[in-house]
């Protein structure tokens, strides 16, 4: 599939990947909607609750209902609020949640575009969401909107960087910034996936990246005790649904991202299981993420915002450096 | 390091295979049980109109007229209207516990919410129409007729 | 030179965690609070202004929607007072039977509490833990006396139910699930290490500042100071129980919920000795005048509720109906220190510390 992106962009060509790009935002529309139908069942579990369970069999439309909700509710837009901003805020927020997904592989014939910095290329994007949400805070006008944008922005900084430093192993390691060459990379066993000899660099990176998709227990720019609903206090309707989109589109790309760097991405667990095509263990390894996600959320409570700056700095930084070093040292002393 | 954590993580995912606790109710009515307070019957024979209920009332939301007993033989009065006006009534209970005759008792229904504020004056009519899930047991301490405090 | 701007915050009156209709003004540097102010008054509906047209028998559904969490104790204060006025015996059964139900209502107030704070502090699923054993409470309740929160059980002179049949089994069925539950609760959430890092060192406090603002309950004795009136001055059949009063040493939120949490596990002790001693018979209702009239003179009765000392004055004229009667609420008292708690903290303790306070909105406004 990647080969297309390579050959002289033609209008037809151009028009064969423009409905590819239509094709997967569906895909990825569909992985959203019933995203929010396993969360919100696995919590209701958990939560000794049944879950969604009255718009269609089993409450599989239950979400869809809520979109359709979200789309005929008005739209309002405070009086005070700086309009271009915050029409801008939600569209800022989304489209580089959508554009990571590029870069990411399912198998070895699956994917789009095959960059060689595929991974700088998604952390460098993903930055931009947090633009988006800064300027949705600042932009409703109003003080619980303002502070959640700023502690998004804090957050963003102060994560952002122990998140590319603990992957700089697994790219020592892999040789590659391609994502498609760092789970080549990766061994025929699960013990030789990068989770394992990397475990250290598996552990910041996860961290961070529940931080990145704030989620609970990093979600303080929403924290809902706080600040009632942090940046998108002042939204509604479909640019509401804009944000949520672009989280839980985060929730899929981070999944995936943790799946092809720390997880062997579509290796089986042994070779002798690899009859079971290589799509259904990416799936199944990237529900696994996404169940993790879920179940923390259930569980856990909120950290602090100093707190949380603390950890950033003071432990995953630090820690991720070490792991760089220590990937480095192994390198330099064993294998070259 | 981390166990509080880990224990918590363990609690919730044992907690989804456990029996879950909510019920479906709008599909299956939730039972009451029989002391439940829930809004009154009234049983104009039995009423002797003597304003007990009325005076009780810490929201006065208890309305009623009485006019002489039609029987010529019979002294006292009987009841002509009675109303409760339910945007007020804070089913306390009390107005039962005080009825000598047990003329007014509780049910046990609980589903009040109507589209319109004029659905909640009550009348005697409605009150005596209400007679499903009659309280058995409504030990009407205050009642003289019963010996007053027991 | 950076000129930073003072944020003027109005958290409430509607905001997920001023439970309720209430209303804090803060003065916001960043996200450090310079000053706060409380501002009560969303939910006033003049209970003590009413009760002065209503007899003493009106009075008690009031007093179920001043505290609503724990309405069982508010009509205890208030039958306990007139009491005390008539000279009144209870009969033991009766007494007993009010006993069970302001302990089993301390529970069930605390595991609100509980739930409430946790969701203060982020965590969604213990408030659906506490509510399911709430629950079982509240079931009782509804069977005791036929309501689920503004249960108008308590009498001048007894109770106006006696326990209906089986219902001391299902009592005594429950205080063992319940120290089971306890430990569940404590293995999801008193061990968590994000959660003591938000609650461990905020808000604290000294116990001579304690006194002087007057606090009482959790919120005195995290200072370690013992005061429990069901030890101090025993009302009702507390002496006969065995009981500790559960203190704490630093006086910060931590503390508190650790002694909210002990006090449901003493509690669930009293129960267990209650309705071991439980009478067989008896009846629920003292002989009590038919007119209630309190002799002229005034009485002042306090007893400890789960929020603190609640305490209720009334001035009788020899009338039915109290000449002036005056609750102390503790929710109202104990929010007396936010002002100076809340300075220098951040918009986070201050939902940290307002929930560790643990006030219900009707009682606080009355």
């Amino acid at each position: 599939m990647g080969a297309w992106l390579n050959e002289s962009m033609t209008w037809g060509n151009a028009f064969v990947l423009f409905i590819w790009a239509v094709v997967f935002l569906l895909i990825v529309l569909g992985f959203v909607t019933y995203a929010i139908y396993y969360e919100r069942k696995v919590i209701g579990w958990m939560q000794l609750r049944v879950g969604p369970n009255r718009v269609g069999p089993l409450g599989l439309l239950q979400t869809v209902a809520d979109i359709l909700k979200l789309l005929i509710k008005e739209d309002t837009i405070p009086r005070k609020a700086d309009r271009l901003l915050f029409i801008l805020a939600p569209a800022l927020a989304f489209v580089p949640a959508f554009a990571v997904l590029a870069v990411i592989p399912y198998t070895e014939k699956l994917y789009f575009a095959d960059l060689n910095v595929g991974l700088l290329y998604y952390v460098a994007l993903s930055g931009i969401t947090t633009l988006g949400m800064v300027l949705g805070g600042w932009a409703s006008n109003n003080k619980y909107a303002l502070l959640g944008g700023m502690r998004s922005a804090a957050q963003m900084i102060s994560y952002e960087v122990p998140l590319v430093i603990s992957v700089v192993g697994v790219v020592l390691l892999s040789g590659s910034l391609n994502l498609r060459t760092i789970v080549a990379a990766q061994g025929d066993w699960f013990w030789q996936w990068n989770f394992l000899p990397q475990i250290i660099g598996f552990v910041v990176f996860y961290i961070a990246a529940v931080s990145e998709l704030n989620r609970t227990p990093f979600d303080l720019p929403e924290a809902e005790s706080e600040l009632v609903a942090g940046y998108h206090v002042e939204y509604s309707g479909f640019r509401f649904a804009f944000f949520m989109l672009a989280e839980y589109v985060y929730v899929y790309a981070i999944a995936a991202l943790t799946t092809v760097l720390f997880l062997g991405g579509w290796h089986p667990p042994a070779p002798f299981l690899d009859f079971v095509p290589g799509l259904v263990w990416f799936l199944l390894k990237f529900v696994a993420v996404v169940f993790s996600f879920f179940w923390i959320r259930a569980t856990f409570p909120r950290v602090r915002i100093d707190q949380l700056m603390g950890l950033g700095w003071k432990v995953l930084l630090p820690v991720a450096l070490l792991n760089v070093f220590l990937t480095a040292l192994y390198l330099e002393l064993f294998v070259k | 390091m981390l166990s509080g954590m880990l224990q918590g993580l363990g609690v919730t995912l044992k907690s989804m295979t456990s029996p879950k606790v909510t019920t479906s109710y709008p599909d299956e009515p939730i039972h009451m049980p029989d002391r439940f307070r829930g809004i009154q019957h009234f049983i104009p024979e039995l009423c002797i109109v003597c304003n007990q209920c009325a005076r009780i009332c810490p929201t006065d939301c208890i309305t009623l007229t009485g006019k002489p007993n039609p029987d010529p033989e019979k002294r006292g009065k009987v009841i002509d209207t009675f109303d409760i006006n339910f945007e007020i009534c804070i089913l306390c209970d009390l107005c039962t516990e005080v009825c000598p005759t047990e003329a007014i008792v509780m049910t046990n229904h609980f589903e009040l919410a109507t589209y319109s504020r004029d659905d909640l004056y009550k009348d005697a009519e409605w009150l005596t129409d209400n007679n499903t899930l009659v309280r058995k047991d409504n030990n009407n301490i205050g009642a003289p007729a019963k010996g007053g405090a027991k | 030179m950076i000129r930073t701007e003072e944020l003027l915050l109005n958290v409430g009156p509607q905001h997920p965690s001023t439970h309720g209709v209430f209303r804090i003004v803060v003065k916001l540097d960043g996200e450090v609070i310079t000053e706060a102010t409380p501002v009560m008054g969303y939910l006033h509906r003049g209970t003590e202004k009413l009760a002065e047209n209503l007899n003493y028998t009106q009075i008690i559904p009031y007093t179920d929607r001043m505290d609503y969490v724990s309405a069982m104790t508010n009509n205890y204060v208030l039958v306990h007072t007139v009491e005390k006025m008539m000279g009144l015996e209870v009969p033991l059964r009766a007494e007993f039977l009010r006993l069970i139900v302001m302990e089993l209502q301390r529970v069930a107030s605390h595991l609100v509490w509980w739930g409430t704070y946790l969701l203060d502090i982020g965590a969604m699923s213990p408030f659906l833990y506490a509510f399911r054993d709430r629950e079982m409470i509240i079931n009782l309740f509804n069977e005791l006396c036929g309501a689920r929160l503004t249960y108008n059980y308590m009498r001048v002179g007894g109770v106006k139910w006696d326990a209906p049949p089986g219902w001391m089994d299902k009592v005594e069925a429950f205080i063992p699930y319940m120290e089971k539950k306890l430990e569940e609760y404590d293995k999801l959430v008193s061990g968590n290490e994000i959660f003591l890092a938000r609650i461990r060192g905020v808000g604290r406090y000294d116990a001579d500042t304690a006194i002087s603002y007057g606090l009482s309950g959790a919120n005195l004795r995290c200072t370690g100071v013992k005061w429990d009136l069901r030890k101090e001055e025993p009302y009702s059949l507390y002496d006969r129980f065995e009981f500790d009063v559960p203190v704490g040493e630093s006086g910060d939120c931590y503390d508190r919920y650790r002694i909210r949490l002990e006090e449901i596990r003493q509690s669930l002790r009293i129960l267990k000795q209650a309705v071991a001693q439980f009478p067989k018979d008896g009846e629920t209702m003292g002989k009590v005048p038919r007119a209630i009239r309190p002799p002229a003179g005034e009485a002042y009765v306090r007893i400890e509720s789960p929020r603190g000392e609640i305490g209720c004055h009334i001035v009788s004229k020899g009338k039915a109906e109290p000449y002036r009667l005056k609750f102390r609420r503790p929710s109202f008292v104990n929010l007396g220190i936010l002002p100076k708690l809340l300075v220098g903290e951040t918009m986070t303790n201050l939902i940290t510390i307002l929930g560790g306070i643990d006030i219900v909105v009707g009682e606080v406004d009355c």
